[in-house]
């Protein structure tokens, strides 16, 4: 955090937006600063946010890298890869729910619930808590600026559940969701503004846990997509998972069979195999190293590129499955495309980019920070909601098809898969028995022929139907997918010009009546755990700061005027009250602070000595 | 075309005023083609058509209703998908077509199961050849003889498009019998690009084929 940052706190807060990247493995924040987005974090840290959960004795939770270092000493109060379990029932997650150190349950309507410490978490309070991080990480590289507009990336292939989970998570942060957009469009704005591309374009997305391919048409401004594909699950994590086989199966001579299912092992497991994966993308070879010296097992193993790619063939081979299909959908030939653009963390694998080079018959881009441009991207199209600007036209599309169950349990497609959103599609309804009042319809997404084989996005129930003969009430159902890719159902009977009323029983999400819940009572907690949290940082960092302004006055403050130094003096003092008052509230706190800042300004100027100087500008305890 | 309510400026969309930005709501149903700002008609420029959506998105996307209140982003939303789903509707010329010959008062997809009488020998042929190359393994002959088939059904395709050219340019008037020829004509379109999506789908299959 340098002085240059101050300049933010004169701008009206209200123009702007955050964009946020919910990733598997890391989140990251980004804003339109200056004619171009950046990525918001504080002073000699990358930002990026592990996206891991540490359950304290103490029922407090810890976000970000100090949770993901907890977990090696206390595995089964940590959790990974929340994005996962988003929108998602038990049964869709089995593989995964084997690497969750917690007992885990389901809600009526499908919700993952996790419990730790003698409370039950569903995957969107998790992420909430993953979001609060981030914004909070982000409003401090920006002096502490107060920003809660956000526009928030999900994998293109997400369905509706995905989508509401991640808006639900969002409001639970307390959040401001202007809108939900796909990652690969994302990246692809990033891209786009950057090198003023044009012509058909294909984003290739590997991520942690998610795999997205996007083909898009960039001409003038104009972002269309022509198609996507992909899948939810599918990403970095199998990768390491196909090293962590290795480990386990060799390993299982040496070690008793309980050691090796052991929490702590496994997750030491996943970090080396994590470590030998990214080194084989600058290596040919790697070694996976597992010491135990409590146990007595001391573990190499070479790994080489050439074996990597053998073991992970079939994972890029399902990518390009995606592809054909994206491709198919768009009408295009692989040589039809202009540019391919990697994003993603998982696009560094040399065997990946020789694959996509191969398919595609071209050099891939890769300028821009594959794990940065999605978040970038974000602050893009945040800039454009803001009305930032008109010159950029996105036009998204919905990745599934929409249906309804029919009799038969076949699905008749209501919006095909690929439609430019938003769209919608009237459906007629009528009753089959003399005063039926109400009707029921099952509403899926998917592209397979059964009800049965798609995925559910509820059953919904119409009522409030005027008593007439059989076949007389013509009820138009109105589906409505908005530019998040979320549905709407509304419906109307047309003889009366009466709204009908639907109830909806989501599958696999929170009832309306839940988030109401959640968010008057869970989240306040969390908010106050959160703001305990951040005011134990600004003390800290008010003792920092106190104790370079008083090295500060020492060494130049005989220069200073009298009134300046009256100044610094009396909001340095007023700053030390507050840091030493515990009963005080992050945001006064922050007030001081920044007050205690502003009033140093002249003295910082004064003083020539650098080190001096970035102590005085607020950096934080462990950096000075 | 109409005029702005607003300002009074006349309009290429009646969604929303290109002079002074207001969206409007339209208190009917509009028709895909009014929603465009074009003459009910089979043949369509698909540049102008591509030029009108892009024009009247920029009016009408969300994305430029952003900071508006909840109300004026629900009216961009609802004439954003009436845009989009117009749209999507005259790009396609089967679904043009369809739409043509149903709003003419020309019989529906149910009412006529017709098809032009070759067509059906045809359609026996191609179904035989589906059947053979779903029954061989990947690169056998037989799965070789579906290109083949792509490309005779596409150019078909050409064909009977050109022939509902003919029938539906000019527009035949209401209730007249050239809606039913063209009816035909379409029931022969559909089994065309179900065959060709069918042909599409084992192509897939035969390039990832452990994801059959």
């Amino acid at each position: 955090m340098g002085f240059i940052e101050l300049n933010v706190l004169n701008n009206a807060t209200s123009n702007v937006a955050l964009g946020i990247d919910l990733g598997t493995t890391n989140s990251l924040g980004a804003m339109w600063k200056d004619g171009r987005p950046i990525v918001l974090h504080p002073e000699g840290d990358s930002g990026y946010v592990p996206s891991a959960l540490h359950f304290t004795d103490k029922g407090t939770v810890i976000v970000g890298r100090e949770a993901r270092e907890l977990a090696l000493i206390d595995p089964a109060h940590t959790l990974f890869s929340i994005k996962r379990f988003m929108g998602r029932g038990l049964a869709d997650v089995e593989s995964d729910v084997r690497n969750v150190p917690c007992p885990v349950s389901e809600t009526e309507n499908g919700v993952v619930q996790f419990e730790m410490r003698g409370r039950r978490y569903t995957p969107q309070e998790l992420s909430a808590l993953i979001l609060m991080k981030v914004h909070d990480q982000a409003c401090k590289a920006l002096g502490g600026l107060e920003v809660t507009k956000v526009v928030i990336t999900v994998p293109a292939y997400f369905d509706d559940a995905q989508r509401q989970a991640t808006r639900d998570a969002a409001r639970f942060a307390g959040l401001d969701v202007l809108r939900i957009v796909n990652e690969p469009t994302a990246a692809s704005l990033a891209y786009g503004l950057d090198q003023r591309k044009q012509g058909k374009v294909a984003v290739y997305d590997l991520g942690g846990g998610t795999f997205d391919v996007s083909i898009l048409s960039i001409e003038d401004g104009v972002f269309q997509v022509l198609a996507t594909n992909g899948d939810t699950h599918l990403g970095g994590d199998d990768f390491d998972r196909t090293l962590v086989d290795v480990a386990r199966k060799e390993l299982a001579a040496m070690m008793r069979p309980s050691a090796l299912e052991d929490r702590a092992f496994l997750q030491l497991l996943r970090l080396a195999a994590e470590r030998c994966k990214i080194e084989l993308s600058t290596d040919p070879e790697s070694y996976l190293h597992v010491s135990l010296p409590e146990s007595g097992v001391q573990w190499r193993r070479k790994v080489t590129r050439q074996e990597f790619d053998a073991l992970t063939a079939h994972l890029i081979e399902r990518t390009l499955h995606s592809c054909r299909r994206a491709m198919a959908d768009a009408k295009l030939e692989p040589k039809d495309i202009d540019e391919v653009v990697l994003v993603g963390g998982s696009t560094r694998i040399p065997a990946v980019r020789a694959r996509i080079e191969k398919f595609f018959g071209r050099k891939p881009h890769c300028e821009l920070n594959p794990d940065e441009v999605v978040a970038l991207g974000a602050a893009v199209q945040a800039h454009v909601l803001m009305g930032g600007t008109r010159e950029v036209l996105l036009m998204d599309v919905t990745p599934l098809s929409l249906g309804m169950e029919t009799m038969g349990g076949a699905v008749a497609k209501i919006i095909q898969r690929n439609s430019t959103i938003p769209c919608h599609a009237t459906e007629g309804f009528t009753t089959y028995v003399d005063n039926q009042t109400g009707i029921d319809f099952h509403v899926v997404q998917g592209e397979r022929e059964l009800a049965s084989d798609c995925r559910s996005l509820g059953r919904f129930k119409l009522t409030g139907i005027p008593p007439m003969p059989a076949g007389m009430p013509r009820i138009a159902v109105r589906f409505h997918i908005d530019a998040n890719g979320i549905l709407t159902v509304t419906a109307k009977e047309e003889a009366t010009g009466k709204s009908a009323r639907i109830e909806i029983k989501p599958m696999n999400g929170l009832t309306d009546g839940e988030v109401e819940t959640m968010l008057n009572l869970a989240y306040k907690n969390a908010r106050e755990d959160f703001d305990a949290r951040r005011a134990a940082d600004l003390r800290t960092e008010i003792g920092t700061m106190a104790r370079a302004t008083e090295r500060g006055l020492g060494q130049a403050g005989s220069v200073l005027d009298r009134e300046t130094r009256r100044d610094v003096e009396e909001a340095l003092a007023a700053a030390r009250a507050a840091a030493a008052d515990m009963k005080l509230e992050a945001t006064m706190l922050q007030k001081r602070r920044d007050e205690l800042e502003r009033a140093t300004l002249p003295l910082a100027a004064l003083l020539m000595d650098h080190v001096a100087k970035s102590a005085l500008s607020g950096k934080r305890l462990d950096e000075v | 075309m109409a005029a702005c309510t607003n300002c009074g400026a006349e309009l290429e969309t009646p969604l929303a005023c290109g002079a002074c930005g207001k969206l409007l709501e339209p208190a009917r149903e509009l028709t895909p083609f009014e929603t465009l700002g074009l003459e009910p008609s089979f043949e369509l420029d698909a540049r102008e058509l591509r030029r009108r959506l892009l024009r009247a998105s920029r009016l009408v996307h969300p994305d430029f209703h952003g900071s508006s209140g909840a109300g004026e982003r629900e009216a961009a939303e609802r004439a954003s998908a009436r845009l989009n789903s117009a749209h999507e509707l005259l790009a396609d010329p089967a679904a043009r077509a369809d739409w043509l010959v149903r709003t003419l008062g020309g019989p529906s997809e149910s009412e006529q199961r017709q098809m032009p009488q070759a067509f059906l020998m045809e359609v026996l042929e191609w179904n035989e050849t589906l059947d053979a190359a779903r029954e061989a393994a990947p690169g056998s002959p037989e799965r070789a003889a579906l290109a083949g088939l792509a490309t005779n059904l596409r150019e078909q395709r050409e064909d009977v498009l050109a022939g509902l050219a003919r029938l539906l340019v000019p527009l035949p008037p209401k209730g007249s019998p050239t809606l039913s020829r063209a009816r035909a004509q379409l029931n022969a379109l559909r089994y065309l690009a179900t065959t060709l999506a069918q042909i599409d789908a084992l192509a897939l299959e035969q390039a990832s084929p452990h994801e059959a």
